[in-house]
């Protein structure tokens, strides 16, 4: 049996035994819903459900690799022509995703070979910097600092954002792990459905912090007095905030990483001046050698850069977009899509996760499968707890039916 | 909560208004033209009316006589029931940047009671409170302490700022907290402003247009009135659209290499539309980078309500001495000028193909659009079938 198949019967078999699992989306009915299957690597999109058991029945029969909903709401979603869809509006749908951002432990767990010249090496590259195409195969991989790395971002955009600026009440949002490399976050509210892409766009440089203009709000005169912009609400008020913090709690290591980086790519001389006027450098920073308004101008952007949430803007732009259906199996990790109170989200361990009713790893069990190694190389894996890997090539490994499930979805394996 | 009457007869554009006039309100529009032929106003009412027609086609942002009483109403809805008449985006442009400038300036004058009744008969989310301290504006060594008793919900503030485009409107440059944007009043009211320019935008399907006119033309007053809009448009439209010419003759031609975001301005301007600041400058700047002849730059501004040739021309002088640089695409998406998904442009949406590279680029400034389309029809001319194709079409 190919791999694709047992994962179908797999899918198929976990959608008919945990119907009451899948969840119900507001206004199900309304949404357009799209599903990768097994065989075909296409998107059956314009699908529709009059209730969520037939999408229990549609998700049992077929067991899709991906399942997807609209974040818009149509009047007839299963038109096949969007212009006579019926648009009626559309949620806030925010994607936090380790993909599209540098983490520390990407130098450890991803890689990449160039299909043209054979060279490979390890983290995130664009093109080959061997022969310069871009004909590369990259193997992102998961673990537990950059899916926490993600959990923070979603948390300070809730905490930092969404309730204190936006004012969004708490039972308008829709929080899920995305059963890979990230988090989705749905804001359900009827003042928001009415928005228009351009509208979302100021909402997402908002929560970016693009196109922020430092003159006006006031940080980019010379005579400025940042102590007062420190009262002003808003963006300057974040920005002070942030210097202040940087400057107080992170250590003198943390700080000299992070002004070395090309984010503010300060000089040596300038750090250790920063480092010996911690205390006042607010008050001072004109007095600085070579720190003059182009560097204060890279400066606030590197800051600025260090307060704005990661997000992907196009999918928050966006006013036909799928996301992935919570209580759905992401067909690249074989992890269920698992929604989570805020509450819930503090604590929640994507990868080691005790709560039960939490556990995106839904196939996990004790049986041990063989497989073998298809890729040149597969980062080791770590999950509840114990870590496989690394493998090569041609390698047969006996693991657990989860990882071993893991290694089928993602491709870089199949059944020995 | 409805507004008191005298709200109505300065701002007849307020969905109250149905409440209070709920006679004219739910009459078809041929009977209520009648009705209003038959009044004893009906004399003052067309003198009233040919004075915003002549003010607007005079691009004057001002009418000499325009009073705020019951005769107001009426004016209002014939002027409405002429723009879906007349149906020409130009003059409905003029009217709607006349009318929307005349109420701003009295706007300006109401109270603060006033000006939250009419936010909430506008349905709009808005607190009112105590002045409020939200910063400090820095300007030079100028520091002044913001305040405002103004709050608005900042879906209904981004509705309102969505064909504003300037960079201190946008929401990150603005003060928000608990899903309200502190705003000045002057501001609350350059944005009621935009919702009454929005109010003359026709919306009627081309079929029920026709008929509507058809029925009202049968009405031998409004004929005549409606004719002679016409031709005191006639006379002043020959001024207007040779004014308007953006070939660029003394060279070859490029407007055709143009990309949506100028295309957009441009159309926005042709119909007469005011343009923000910020459009006028991208335009300005843009035209410049490809040595648009001064004269030729002034000319298209001369349809903006508020074009004053002096003015302009010293401001387009300035810009082509400075030799600013048109903004980059990033700079445009953000400020909601990008066009790209409106008009589904392939190349703006889909980038090209790079040799060198081998890779997929995306535009990332609108000159290197103009320079890739003009590349591109370069080597059409140059290509070998097209050669052969001249060659025979001269045989």
């Amino acid at each position: 049996m190919s791999e694709n198949k047992l994962l179908k019967k797999l899918f198929q078999a976990y959608y008919r035994e945990n119907k009451s699992k899948i969840p119900i989306v507001d206004l199900l009915e309304h949404r357009e819903f799209g599903f990768i299957p097994w065989d075909k690597q296409i998107m059956i999109r314009h699908m529709a459900f009059k209730n969520v058991e037939l999408l229990k029945k549609y998700l049992a029969d077929n067991g899709s690799r991906h399942v997807y909903s609209s974040g818009t709401l149509y009047l007839q979603p299963d038109n096949l022509n969007m212009n006579n869809k019926q648009y009626q509006g559309c949620d806030l749908v925010i994607d936090i995703d380790v993909d599209h951002f540098e983490t520390p432990c990407k130098t450890n767990h991803d890689y990449w070979y160039c299909v043209e010249c054979g060279k490979s090496g390890k983290g995130m590259m664009n093109k080959c910097p061997k022969c310069g195409k871009r004909k590369l195969r990259n193997l992102n991989w998961i673990c537990d600092i950059c899916l926490d790395i993600a959990k923070r971002d979603i948390i300070s955009l809730i905490y930092d954002f969404l309730f204190p600026d936006f004012g969004i009440d708490e039972k308008d949002l829709k929080i899920a792990f995305s059963g890979h490399r990230g988090y989705h976050l749905k804001v359900e509210n009827k003042k928001m459905r009415g928005l228009s892409s351009g509208d979302r766009r100021e909402i997402v440089d908002y929560i970016t912090g693009s196109n922020i203009s430092l003159e006006i709000l006031g940080l980019k005169n010379l005579s400025l007095n940042l102590s007062l912009l420190r009262d002003n609400i808003g963006w300057s008020k974040k920005i002070i905030l942030k210097i202040e913090e940087v400057l107080k709690n992170y250590s003198n290591d943390i700080i000299i990483k992070l002004f070395k980086g090309k984010q503010f790519g300060l000089s040596n001389d300038t750090i250790e001046f920063i480092l010996n006027n911690k205390q006042n450098f607010l008050e001072i920073l004109w007095n600085i050698e070579g720190f003059g308004p182009k560097k204060w101008e890279t400066f606030l952007y590197g800051i600025i850069k260090e307060i704005g949430i990661r997000i992907d803007d196009p999918v928050s732009i966006d006013i036909h977009r799928l996301i992935r259906y919570p209580g759905s199996l992401h067909g690249k990790t074989g992890f269920k899509v698992q929604e989570l109170s805020i509450k819930e989200l503090d604590t929640f361990n994507p990868l080691d996760e005790s709560n039960k009713n939490l556990d995106p790893i839904v196939f996990q069990s004790d049986i041990m499968q063989k497989i073998e190694i298809l890729e040149p190389k597969v980062p080791a894996t770590k999950i509840k707890g114990q870590t496989y890997g690394p493998f090569s090539q041609g390698e047969i490994i006996e693991v657990p039916h989860h990882i071993a499930v893991f290694l089928l979805c993602r491709g870089v394996a199949k059944t020995a | 909560m409805t507004v008191p009457i005298e709200l109505i007869y300065r701002y007849p554009w307020l969905p109250s208004l149905k409440e209070f006039f709920s006679d004219i309100a739910s009459k078809p529009p041929s009977e209520f033209i009648s009705t209003i032929f038959s009044e004893t106003f009906s004399e003052e009412i067309q003198e009233r009316l040919f004075e915003i027609f002549k003010a607007a086609f005079d691009n004057l942002e001002n009418v000499s006589y325009y009073k705020l009483d019951k005769v107001n109403v009426y004016l209002y809805l014939l002027l409405k029931i002429l723009m879906v008449v007349l149906d020409n985006k130009i003059i409905t442009n003029k009217i709607a940047n006349l009318y929307s400038k005349i109420n701003y300036n009295d706007l300006i004058k109401e109270n603060d009671y006033n000006i939250y009744s009419i936010c909430e008969d506008l349905k709009l989310d808005i607190l009112y409170s105590d002045p409020m301290e939200y910063g400090v504006n820095i300007l030079k060594d100028q520091r002044e302490l913001l305040k405002t008793s103004f709050r608005i919900y900042y879906t209904d503030y981004l509705k309102l700022i969505s064909n504003l485009h300037d960079e201190y409107r946008k929401l990150v440059n603005n003060a928000l907290s608990n899903g309200y944007v502190f705003i000045q009043k002057r501001s609350l009211i350059r944005l009621i402003q935009e919702y009454i320019r929005n109010k003359f935008e026709v919306k009627e399907d081309k079929a029920s247009l026709e008929s509507l006119k058809k029925e009202l033309l049968n009405l031998q007053e409004f004929k005549e009135l409606y004719e002679n809009i016409l031709s005191q448009w006639e006379l002043k439209k020959e001024v207007f659209e040779y004014s308007f010419d953006i070939s660029f003759k003394e060279g070859a031609d490029i407007s055709n290499t143009f990309p949506p975001c100028i295309n957009e301005i441009l159309s926005k301007s042709q119909e007469g539309q005011n343009l923000i600041h910020i459009e006028r400058l991208f335009l300005v700047f843009f035209l410049h980078a490809l040595n648009y002849p001064v004269d030729k730059i002034i000319d298209i501004f001369s349809t903006m309500p508020d074009f004053a040739r002096d003015k302009t021309a010293y401001q387009v002088n300035f810009a082509k001495k400075k030799g600013y640089t048109p903004h980059k695409c990033t700079t445009l998406k953000s400020l909601n000028l990008c066009m790209a998904a409106k008009y589904k442009d392939k190349i703006c949406l889909e980038g090209y193909y790079s040799k060198k590279q081998d890779a997929q680029k995306k535009i990332k400034h609108p000159l290197f659009y103009v320079q890739l389309k003009q590349f591109r029809a370069s080597r059409k001319e140059n290509h070998p079938n097209n050669n052969l194709k001249n060659n025979n079409e001269r045989k």
